[in-house]
């Protein structure tokens, strides 16, 4: 007798069916909603599908927002009922030209007030050597922060957002603890709205960029190339962009003795420092440019050849309208903007008047906010003080987006995947701020954010308003609404209605 | 319904319930088992063939040349005159440890040697992508999607792994975890992951009284709208009470090991732990940062030696906490975007290069090697005359690991267009050998036979062995399509691997 045949035996069988299969498996295990999100993923359409429907929303119950609320949305670390009422006022245009005006619009007195006692603000790098780095970063976030939720030159603060992803600098390694902070203030925020030739210029002088990207170290016969790369990968022609390894090792070649002074140095500690003993003076050819400028032209001659090409046009006009329009923008808006970049030498407000002046807010897709831009326009919309930011820079890194925290030199993603997971640091956020000492520092009033309304509908539409600038999502103001309504009147449930809200589904886009 | 998923699911239910009621009949029945442990792991002390897979990438592209030391190389020591690692007869207090007679370990790594000795370890050198990318972000892009060089395909190698395959534990609420605030690429398009930057810290906070009250709210709100957010704040809401039941803060690792004291080593130690609970995950995404060295690279002493300390120490432990014994079914990757120049830079460290190495670790793994197709370093053995070649493409060591290891024949899916070659990087699982003597004979004839008609009575009479060693045709399952290839193996005297 065959062995096969005495297991068969064995098993009572006598042809080898599969009748008494074991299956791990089995659907008929598995419960409906597996089942229904496996079909989902494998039969109904592709991963791909449902990820492309990621950054649809479903309609809204109401009418469309207005082109005013659209456009302060976009412009602002979110809408307020101020803001709101000032963009309705002066019309579409004429609001983005306001805050596109942001050194004409005068900062509120209560903001100068709190940044003029964070003393490092105005220092030079120098003056910075001596002071512990640690108060050095917890100024910077402060007043970082303070000016994203007070600060009326919204515009400037979204777009210096922008500038400070794109030429990343991570503020928790060696100097750049201290030199952040000037890179903040001499090359973000002095070009933010400026032309992008005195932003790059600026920016490969910063010594926090030289540290960061190791420049510091480049010196002849002996070429680093980290901040070459970079340079022409993430700060002008994009990976895609047309580079060789070729033209890295060239471009490290063209800014050999970029450096800084070190600490010992007076009144030069911590200050660029041009070292023509350490450049290589040999002749370089970039993109096909010869370049044998000679001294620190050379590494000038390079930034010169990095603004004017094509793909640093199209690289930087994509990522201003994947900012301010939508994750994917249409190839004919990148094209007007990068039109715009080459005809006005890199001038950024009117590239930013370009994606303005150029789309339709109603066909606008939604963006979803990352946490901060969750966090500031909570704050914002609440009305909260902010004393300390001891719990804001909790909140923040529980969620993932410290400001000056991203160690890569690509800067805090502007995709939704990368941000789209982790939904719980969001919830609680909401449902912390609107607790006394839920997020050590702030304070939220629900008596101020509730004066006036008493009525369970009243109480609604003042959430309706003020964080949704009279928009909410139907589905979600009647979820709340019914929370809410079990005692409409108790301070606890008005309070935790106000963090539902935050957490809500609307909330997370923009 | 079949025996298996009403054993699991209904045991998972009864456990979760009684554990939230706080019964006495769980903490009896728990009494044997550690205090952090909420239920009875159905212990996966075994050898199945579908591990769980921790995918650990190292961001900013390790310098291979240093994590695994060719000493025997003239040329690694001419063009590294600071960076290099001793010979290992050097004398020198910092020389490598002596591998195979060509490669070593760097003093910093030296902690792998025991999971080394024992076979669980593999070095594969040389391997990476074939893409010449010298960009981060592109090169742990096409990595991370299993397929370099596409710009269009955004869902990673392991989430498509999890998307084409059943789930190891039916019912699971969450089958990939990354570590982190993001979920990892790699793990992008699984159904039932989340990105989790602390196991131990996931809970809803604000007022305890409302706390379920403002839950429901939550979830009622994100029922209705679409995906992503839909399905992530599902998940979300159910891992909440899923990480409760795991007392992360009290777990116990296995005697000996040791863990870092820093964000990494805690991440390794809070997904043993989650192993261990056998709650149903099945693949954790860990990321270690710093490695783009273009600066004092310190492969003795400095920035590269913390973090190779670091990184040898969590897989020491890891091998220890989760291998001992019987050892569990997990199977570690280490990967990074790509190696380092040759050529050290002015500035004591070393820019982009190409090749790199990987580590796998695991039982069985065929480890206690450096699997290697070693391309030389010699100027005209070099990719574009400066950087080691990539000789073996990083696809092959995952893909094995996922047809074997993983039990996902559908390689196709997970790594589009790309027939890999398998390299022996894991061992035969043990199939077939019922009663766990080491040995496929006649003895396991009627052990098999039990499996196959009575797994619940199998697992009763030989509670140290795997039932899924009955799966002799590895398509998954116990069942009588496993006779023949089993009769096979026993007149062959054993499985192919």
């Amino acid at each position: 007798m065959s062995l096969r045949t005495l297991i068969s035996r064995s098993l009572g069988l006598d042809a080898f069916t599969d009748q008494a299969s074991l299956e791990f498996n089995s659907e008929s295990a598995v419960s409906a909603d597996f089942i229904a999100a496996r079909r989902k993923f494998l039969f109904g359409g592709s991963l791909l599908a449902a990820i492309v429907a990621a950054g649809e929303r479903k309609a809204r119950a109401g009418d469309p927002p207005s082109a005013e609320k659209w456009l302060v949305d976009r412009l602002t670390m979110g809408v307020t009922l101020a803001e709101l009422a000032q963009a309705q006022t002066l019309g579409y245009s004429d609001y983005l030209e306001y805050q596109l005006a942001f050194d004409q619009i005068v900062e509120d007195p209560a903001l100068l007030a709190r940044l003029a006692n964070l003393t490092t603000l105005t220092m030079t790098a120098d003056q910075l050597v001596p002071i512990p780095p640690g108060q050095v970063q917890n100024e910077l976030t402060e007043a970082t922060i303070l000016r994203s939720v007070f600060s009326r030159q919204q515009l400037f603060q979204r777009t210096v957002e922008f500038w400070t992803d794109h030429f990343n600098i991570d503020i928790n390694n060696g100097i750049d603890r201290s030199l952040k902070l000037i890179d903040d203030r001499d090359v973000i925020r002095a070009h933010a709205l400026g032309t992008f030739a005195a932003l790059i210029d600026a920016s490969a002088h910063s010594p926090a960029m030289l540290y960061y990207l190791d420049n510091y170290t480049n010196t002849v016969g002996n070429p680093n190339e980290n901040y070459a790369r970079e340079l022409m990968e993430l700060h002008t022609m994009g990976v895609d962009g047309g580079y060789t390894q070729q033209d890295v090792q060239e471009v490290a070649r063209c800014f050999t003795g970029w450096a800084l002074y070190n600490q010992n140095s007076g009144a030069n500690s911590w200050h660029f420092r041009f070292n023509n003993a350490q450049h290589d003076n040999g002749a370089k050819t970039v993109l096909g440019n010869v370049i044998n400028a000679g001294g620190i032209n050379d590494g000038l001659a390079v930034l010169d050849i990095l603004v004017n090409h094509p793909s640093t046009a199209h690289f930087i006009a994509t990522k201003l309208c994947r900012w301010f329009y939508a994750e994917d923008p249409p190839a004919t808006l990148i094209d007007s903007v990068a039109t715009t970049y080459s005809g006005t030498g890199g001038d950024i407000k009117a590239m930013i008047r370009t994606i303005f002046d150029s789309v339709d807010p109603a066909a606008a897709p939604l963006k979803f906010k990352r946490p901060y831009h969750l966090y500031m326009s909570a704050l914002r919309a609440t009305g909260a003080t902010v004393n300390t930011i001891n719990g804001l820079r909790q909140n923040l890194l529980a969620a993932g987006q410290l400001p000056f925290a991203w160690s890569p030199p690509d800067g805090y993603p502007d995709r939704l995947d990368a941000w789209s997971g982790l939904l719980l640091p969001r919830w609680n956020f909401g449902a912390s701020m609107v607790m006394t000492n839920g997020v050590a520092g702030v304070v939220f009033s629900p008596t101020n954010f509730f004066t006036g309304a008493t009525t369970i509908d009243q109480l609604m539409d003042r959430i309706d308003d003020a964080l949704f600038g009279g928009f909410m999502d139907s589905d979600d103001k009647l979820k709340i609404r019914t929370f809410l309504n079990v005692n409409p009147a108790q301070d606890q449930r008005r309070r935790e209605a106000v963090g539902l809200a935050i957490a809500a589904p609307s909330y997370q886009w923009y | 319904m079949t025996w298996i998923n009403r054993g699991c699911a209904e045991y998972q239910e009864l456990t979760r319930r009684q554990f939230l009621r706080g019964s006495g009949g769980v903490v009896a029945a728990a009494a044997t088992l550690p205090a952090w442990l909420p239920r009875v792991a159905l212990a996966q002390d075994y050898c199945s063939t579908r591990d769980v897979i921790v995918s650990v990438f190292l961001r900013g592209a390790a310098d291979g040349l240093s994590l695994c030391v060719p000493h025997a190389e003239d040329a690694y020591y001419a063009n590294r005159p600071t960076l290099a690692v001793p010979r290992p007869d050097s004398g020198d207090p910092n020389s490598c440890t002596d591998l195979d007679g060509f490669f070593g370990l760097p003093p910093s790594m030296t902690a792998l040697l025991d999971a080394y000795q024992a076979g669980h370890a593999l070095f594969v050198h040389a391997c990476g992508s074939t893409d010449p990318s010298r960009s981060h972000f592109d090169a742990q892009r096409y990595m991370e999607v299993g397929k370099p060089a596409d710009q269009a395909l955004f869902t990673g190698w392991l989430g498509r792994h999890l998307a084409s395959t059943a789930p190891q534990r039916a019912n699971a609420i969450l089958r990939g975890v990354g570590i982190g605030y993001g979920l990892q690429r790699t793990l992008q398009g699984a159904p039932e992951a989340l990105p989790i930057p602390d196991l131990d810290i996931f809970g809803l906070t604000g007022n305890t009284g409302s706390r379920d009250e403002r839950s429901a709210t939550i979830q009622e709100m994100y029922a209705l709208v679409n995906d992503p957010l839909r399905t992530n704040a599902l998940i979300t809401q159910q891992t909440i009470d899923l990480l409760n039941t795991i007392d992360f803060a009290n777990y116990q690792p296995a005697p000996g090991a040791a863990y870092p004291n820093n964000s990494t080593g805690y991440a390794f130690k809070t997904t043993a732990a989650l192993i261990k609970a056998d709650v149903g995950v099945e693949a954790v995404a860990i990321d270690v940062q710093g490695w783009d060295t273009h600066n004092a690279q310190g492969t003795i002493s400095g920035t590269m030696s913390t973090l190779m300390n670091t990184l040898s120490a969590c897989l020491a432990s890891f091998h220890t906490d989760m291998f001992s014994g019987n050892g569990r079914n997990v199977t570690v990757v280490v990967m990074t975007e790509f190696g380092r120049r040759l050529l050290e830079n002015g500035s004591i460290g070393t820019d982009h290069g190409h090749g790199g190495a990987m580590i796998v670790l695991g039982n069985n793994i065929a480890g206690g090697r450096v699997l290697r197709n070693w391309p030389g370093l010699q100027p005209d053995q070099l990719f574009e005359g400066r950087d080691l070649q990539v000789t073996i493409d990083f696809r092959d060591i995952l893909a094995e690991i996922v047809a074997l290891r993983l039990g996902n024949p559908n390689l196709a899916g997970v790594f589009p267009d790309y027939s890999p070659t398998f390299r022996g990087v894991t061992v035969n699982c043990g199939r077939g050998d019922m009663n766990c003597d080491g040995a496929l004979n006649n003895f396991d004839i009627d052990p098999f036979v039990l499996a196959i008609s009575d797994p619940a009575a199998h697992q009763a009479a030989y509670p140290e062995c795997n039932v899924n060693a009955a799966d002799v045709n590895r398509d998954g399952a116990v069942n009588n399509f496993d006779i023949d290839p089993f009769v096979e193996c026993l007149s062959n005297g054993g499985c192919p691997d």
